[in-house]
């Protein structure tokens, strides 16, 4: 028996030590190979957005030949959830952030979706002995990252001071704002607000709730960012019996559709009557869910979602090029506006890089200087970013659910 | 027996950590290293799995006292890391911007919030997990097995609650909530901060956690406490009868067993710079319980090796054998989510085949094997 185990592990020592020799030890001196990666979460309820967002990317980087300026470009897709979590893990993201900083080829992140995993890689990103390190996100939101939002936010993400997080996306005070003006426009006098309790939810409702009493909209929930409602909860009928003595215009429910959302929708529409009786409104925490779509309470809801959502795309040139190719290539549309996001955001990271000598420290210099016109986007607006590192648009688009389906109603620039 | 193999034990983890140190120190950021190698450890074995799994040592060291010596099943451990993880929250950042507190921290001295050195932040999470360790086996005293199982699970469940919806509390933030609180103060050591990327010093840091838990595992074992631990395990009636007050016996395995919680909460909160009430679910108590299973229940080296496999292959070991499959093969399987098809196989074929774990504990085996016809139990228990 002990005999037995030595050989096995002889075994395991030779097949390593294999393994290190079969992997390539030099590259050839001519062309340099540089690495750009995205950090997206691939278990649990995200992953097929994810998964989108990495094709997007796959055939962006086809078209360009894998290449960018006289680098030649490799992608790498790190995963920063678990599936002991399925979700978004911190321990992970950690992880990652170290990986990234390791990886001597890597030059940038495109990433993360969650912005509380954003919050865990940036700083690390940014201490980056040879960087600081570039990361741009096509979804994270929260508007902490780039802006003064809560006590010590954003400063205390970039220790060495270099801003080196950028973001495709606007933030959800844009989104909170444009909501409210856009209910102002529909007639709304007063609305109730509910949040999903989360960071993301709080946002929303909380900028909500700031422009609708700012444009003289009565806001009939108490608090700053409105009422929370419990995603545990089997049904929100004494929730809304409550809400309907305040007798809104419109319900806001800032929040993601995942946190028991369906059902506060039915309890909604069973109390308070259809959506046009009294309105109904949610942020992009409700856009790209099918199942939300196929509820017949729904109909008639208002969505928002920050950036254009495809159908704004414009008809030709670029973007609508990009549509076509991608159904061409995996024979369905990407998932949702946010995956064609991930493209563009690696489309600023390869500009950058094109023009880069080749080191971390150059790509972000460059990464300031980004502006990619409207006509070879894959979103068809201009890329670029102003000195927080967020994009200079801040277009939020407004949708309505008909027909099960999401028809894109008007855009909202907010200033 | 006990003497020289432990001796042996010892010996050969720290030639184990002596070596892991050489490699991430200075071998790792060299940068003649062929490429290669690096980037053969960087998929295998990242600086970062590494130390992620020392913390998971600690706390399944720390619950091997509660369910491998005393014998009372836990399934709300996770409980105590999210304590741990709030004490360093709250004693090592700017979250309490309201007040400016200063203890030997390692920031400047006119940065709002309270810092407090890490080391006393450890004593601190160490000493607020034990009281809470005591507060649950309060009310657990008269319970036995299932019944037991089911109150842990019950405070297992709320303390993430308390933290999840805690940023308002009669108007008092907490715990800010699911944004969490992040950005912690560095750990000193001498007149130096460490660093985000000094592996090396913060996994000597997590070896010296987990070698005194190891440590206070080995001595209670051998003591009077221990010894009552074993006999509660064994025949709770029968302890009684004995002399062994039951109600301080348990309450100490809790509490001992709480404090490793809040060390490992504080290494952890360190290890990813914040905390979050979303990573302290129910997942997290199985998945440590499942580590002092596997390990061997009661031995203290089986945990370990139980604890470094199961955080390797699901932070690491997966994901890595995904990436090479894939790439070699071109196909795009999703390999990390297996994991627990793996874990629950793993499982079952341990409880049909090998009950004791991998490194079993003498006297759980003696027990467990019992009554087999090909064993002479009277020479083994001698050995």
């Amino acid at each position: 028996m002990k005999k037995n185990h030595k050989a096995i592990a002889a075994l395991g020592v030779v097949t390593l030590a294999m393994s290190i020799m079969g992997s390539p030890i030099a590259q050839s001196a001519s062309v340099v190979t540089l690495t750009v990666s995205s950090d997206l979460p691939l278990q649990g309820g995200s992953a097929d957005q994810s998964e989108s967002t990495n094709n997007v990317i796959k055939l962006l980087l086809k078209q360009m030949g894998n290449k960018a300026g006289k680098y030649k470009i490799k992608f790498k897709i790190y995963d920063d959830s678990t599936a002991a979590k399925g979700s978004w893990d911190d321990a992970q993201c950690a992880s990652n952030a170290q990986a990234h900083v390791a990886n001597r080829t890597e030059m940038a992140v495109m990433g993360t979706y969650n912005s509380g995993c954003a919050k865990i890689i940036v700083p690390v990103l940014n201490q980056d002995p040879k960087g600081p390190m570039v990361m741009v996100s096509n979804a994270n939101t929260n508007p902490g990252l780039t802006k003064a939002w809560n006590p010590g936010e954003p400063t205390k993400y970039y220790p060495t001071g270099f801003r080196n997080y950028f973001r495709v996306v606007t933030t959800d005070d844009f989104q909170g704002s444009a909501a409210a003006q856009f209910a102002k426009s529909q007639g709304v006098k007063s609305v109730y607000v509910l949040n999903d309790t989360q960071t993301y939810g709080q946002g929303v409702a909380q900028a909500f709730t700031t422009e609708a009493n700012k444009i003289g909209l009565k806001v009939l929930s108490d608090g700053t960012a409105g009422e929370g409602w419990d995603a545990k909860q089997p049904n929100y009928e004494a929730l809304f019996t409550k809400i309907k003595a305040t007798n809104p215009d419109m319900v806001y429910i800032g929040g993601i559709f995942d946190l028991n959302g369906g059902q506060l929708v039915k309890d909604k529409v069973k109390v308070l009557g259809d959506n046009k009786t009294v309105k109904l409104m949610a942020p992009d925490g409700f856009t790209g869910y099918p199942d939300f779509l196929a509820l017949p309470e729904a109909d008639g809801a208002y969505l928002s979602f920050t950036g254009l959502s495809i159908d704004l795309f414009p008809k030709n040139g670029k973007a609508a090029q990009f549509q076509k190719d991608y159904f061409k290539e995996y024979g369905k549309a990407p998932t949702s506006s946010f995956s064609v996001y991930g493209g563009a955001a690696m489309q600023a990271i390869l500009d950058a890089i094109s023009r880069s000598n080749g080191t971390r420290k150059d790509v972000f210099q460059k990464m300031k200087s980004v502006n990619i016109p409207a006509a070879k986007s894959v979103v068809g607006t201009a890329i670029k970013f102003d000195d927080a590192g967020d994009t200079v648009y801040h277009d939020i688009t407004i949708l309505v659910v008909k027909n099960n389906t999401e028809t894109t109603l008007k855009k909202i620039s907010v200033k | 027996m006990a003497r020289s193999s432990q001796r042996k034990w010892v010996t050969g983890y720290l030639i184990a950590v002596a070596a892991i140190f050489i490699i991430y120190q200075f071998l790792f950021p060299w940068e003649g290293l062929p490429i290669g190698i690096y980037d053969f450890l960087q998929l295998w074995l990242p600086p970062t799995a590494v130390n992620e799994s020392l913390v998971y040592v600690i706390c399944a060291l720390g619950l091997n006292i509660v369910v491998g010596y005393a014998g009372l099943l836990d399934l709300g451990y996770v409980a105590f890391w999210a304590i741990g993880g709030y004490c360093a929250g709250w004693f090592m950042s700017e979250f309490f911007y309201q007040i400016n507190l200063h203890f030997f921290g390692s920031v400047a001295r006119t940065a709002p919030g309270i810092h407090v050195n890490f080391w006393g932040v450890l004593l601190i999470g160490g000493l607020v997990c034990a009281f809470f360790g005591i507060l649950i086996g309060g009310p657990t005293l008269r319970l036995k097995s299932d019944y037991l199982a089911i109150v842990t699970l019950g405070f297992g469940e709320i303390i993430p609650q308390v933290f999840f919806n805690g940023d308002d509390i009669a108007g008092f933030n907490l715990s800010n909530g699911t944004k969490g609180i992040t950005i912690l103060d560095p750990i000193p050591v001498g007149a130096k901060n460490i660093g985000p990327f000094d592996f090396g010093y913060k996994f000597i840091i997590f070896v010296l956690l987990a070698a005194l838990m190891v440590f206070i595992s080995l001595r209670l074992r051998k003591g009077k406490l221990g010894r009552a631990w074993l006999a509660i395990r064994e025949d709770e009636l029968a302890a009684s009868m004995m002399g062994v007050p039951l109600m301080q016996t348990k309450l100490s395995a809790y509490a001992v067993g709480a404090f490793a919680g809040g060390l490992g909460g504080v290494a952890f909160a360190t290890h990813v710079d914040g905390v979050y009430a979303e990573r302290f679910n129910f997942s997290i108590s199985i998945f440590l319980l499942a580590m002092v299973v596997l390990g061997g229940m009661g031995n203290v080296w089986g945990v370990i090796i139980g604890a470094l496999l199961l955080s390797w292959i699901n932070s690491t070991g997966l994901p890595a054998f995904g990436t090479t499959f894939n790439d070699k093969f071109g196909t795009s399987i999703n390999f990390p989510s297996f994991t627990f098809l793996l874990f629950g196989l793993v499982l079952i074929l341990m409880m049909l085949y090998k009950r004791e774990g991998l490194i079993p504990e003498s006297r759980l085996r003696l027990i467990l094997h019992e009554g087999d016809a090909e064993e002479d139990l009277t020479s083994k228990e001698s050995k």
